[in-house]
């Protein structure tokens, strides 16, 4: 037995820019990503970016009910790297912040 | 390529035909348990649930597969549940054990049977459509507080909603401007990543002195902010780890927002609360009642929005929008047979709001609403 639905739509905003190839400087994982803003990222993992994710491997979800990982920092920081390079488009446009919020505290 | 200045169209698909697969709570375990059948409306289906002596929990099929008398307007007999109609006897295994007046059970004699579980206080029943059980992967994660003499009891709401279909409610785990616009908190921190069969949000926020102003009493605490964490294990149980920061310390909470299809369109919802007792909490049981009854506000607000909105299946979204498309793209999961689950519906996908536009936005918001109450 088969189930017949219609296709899942993309994203409407991917027509204004599409995910992206990133590729972590740490583990070699190979995601795609779009950064809306400096401060605003979506990622696609797939399974052989998860095998290969060292930081997933070594964090401990803990013992909360949603207990999860949350997100890889080493990957955070390559992503931030491609987007500085100018190889991961940002699509907001505005400049590198120079003391962006996120890291003031 | 489409011209700018063409009128968008909302497009509708048919709402799904089959219902979601997978563990629905159904409400507070010991209210099944009072000795007697309780009818439940769920999956385009009429149920029976009910206690046997030996405190087991079972679902059935409603009518009895002699006469079709309704079980629910029965009798529990020992482990059994007894037909209104002819008496005849049913084990929770769906199976009839006894028929009083005949001398044997006859062949086929069994009914349809869901699998049932307790977990935190709750009862879940497992839906699946191609009738498979549950597997030991797919399940409700213990909620530690829920069992402890040093947490409240839960705060139980249930409402039944007409009108709309229960994908509405789960769009809201990705929508992080209504929770300003419709629940009146302030979200300074928002994101999600849904992988394999849980969806999990992080918002952190601040209190809104706008809809909730803080005690001016000396010697209240002030409320900082909150840090919650919610995640859907699966189509329809949402737990929310959710603490509330004050000035004397913090006060560690649960919630819940489940719901269970009644057909594809009408639903029960539930949500409930349990609130850690804690020394400089002095009444942890009216904290949760408050909280629940704050969070009832925000449904009662959702359920306007969803009885008289249109089903959309191509949201027109802006860039500070959460991922709509792609948390419906992991609730289709559950809605197609087990091995027509595709890798893009479970693969794990990120994404975090940027809310410094948003934050912006909302405090210019809740200056003019304070300067417009002080003016009046």
């Amino acid at each position: 037995m088969t189930t017949h639905r219609p296709a899942p739509r993309p994203d409407v905003r991917l027509d204004d820019g599409a995910m992206e190839p990133v590729t972590c400087t740490t583990c070699s994982a190979r995601v795609e990503v779009r950064k809306s803003s400096w401060e605003q990222t979506s990622i696609q993992w797939h399974g052989e970016a998860l095998r290969a994710c060292l930081e997933r491997r070594a964090t401990d979800p803990g013992c909360r009910p949603n207990a999860t990982f949350a997100g890889c920092s080493a990957l955070d920081i390559a992503i931030r790297e491609a987007a500085v390079r100018g190889a991961l488009p940002v699509q907001s446009g505005d400049p590198l912040p120079v003391n962006p919020e996120g890291e003031s505290h | 390529m489409t011209a700018v200045d063409e009128v968008r169209r909302i497009e509708t698909d048919a709402t799904p035909t089959r219902f979601a697969r997978g563990w629905h709570c159904l409400g507070l375990a010991k209210d099944f348990r009072d000795g007697v059948p309780h009818p439940v409306k769920a999956f385009g289906q009429e149920l029976v649930v009910f206690a046997g002596e030996d405190g087991t929990i079972n679902v059935l099929d409603a009518f009895c597969r002699h006469m079709g008398g309704n079980l629910s307007q029965g009798t529990i007999k020992g482990n059994e549940l007894a037909c209104p109609f002819h008496d005849w006897r049913w084990g929770g295994d769906g199976k009839c054990k006894a028929i009083p007046y005949a001398r044997r059970v006859p062949l086929r004699a069994r009914t349809a049977s869901w699998p049932t579980m307790e977990r935190n206080q709750l009862l879940f029943v497992w839906n699946d459509p191609q009738g498979n059980p549950p597997p030991d992967d797919v399940t409700i994660p213990e909620i530690e507080g829920a069992s402890r003499d040093d947490w409240t009891d839960w705060v139980w709401y249930t409402t039944l909603i007409e009108g709309a279909n229960c994908r509405e409610v789960v769009d809201n785990i990705v929508d992080m401007a209504h929770f300003f616009y419709v629940h009146y908190s302030f979200p300074t921190h928002f994101k999600n990543v849904f992988e394999g069969h849980v969806a999990t949000q992080w918002m952190n926020g601040v209190g809104r002195e706008d809809a909730r102003p803080q005690a001016t009493q000396s010697g209240v605490p002030k409320m900082l902010g909150n840090t919650s964490v919610a995640a859907y294990h699966g189509p329809s149980f949402m737990i929310d780890d959710l603490t509330y920061h004050y000035e004397d310390g913090d006060v560690d909470s649960v919630l819940i927002n489940c719901h269970y299809p009644v057909s594809e369109n009408a639903f029960v919802l539930q949500y409930g609360v349990i609130v850690q007792k804690a020394d400089h909490l002095p009444e942890p049981e009216e904290m949760a009642r408050k909280m629940g009854d704050f969070i009832k506000i925000g449904f009662e607000q959702d359920v306007t929005i969803w009885k008289s909105k249109a089903r959309i299946d191509n949201p027109l979204l802006c860039e500070e929008d959460g991922p709509v498309y792609q948390v419906r793209r992991w609730y289709e999961q559950f809605y197609v047979d087990v091995e027509d689950v595709s890798d893009e519906m479970t693969e794990r996908f990120e994404f975090e709001i940027d809310t410094t536009k948003p934050n912006e936005a909302w405090r210019a918001e809740v200056a003019a609403n304070i300067a417009a109450r002080a003016s009046s």
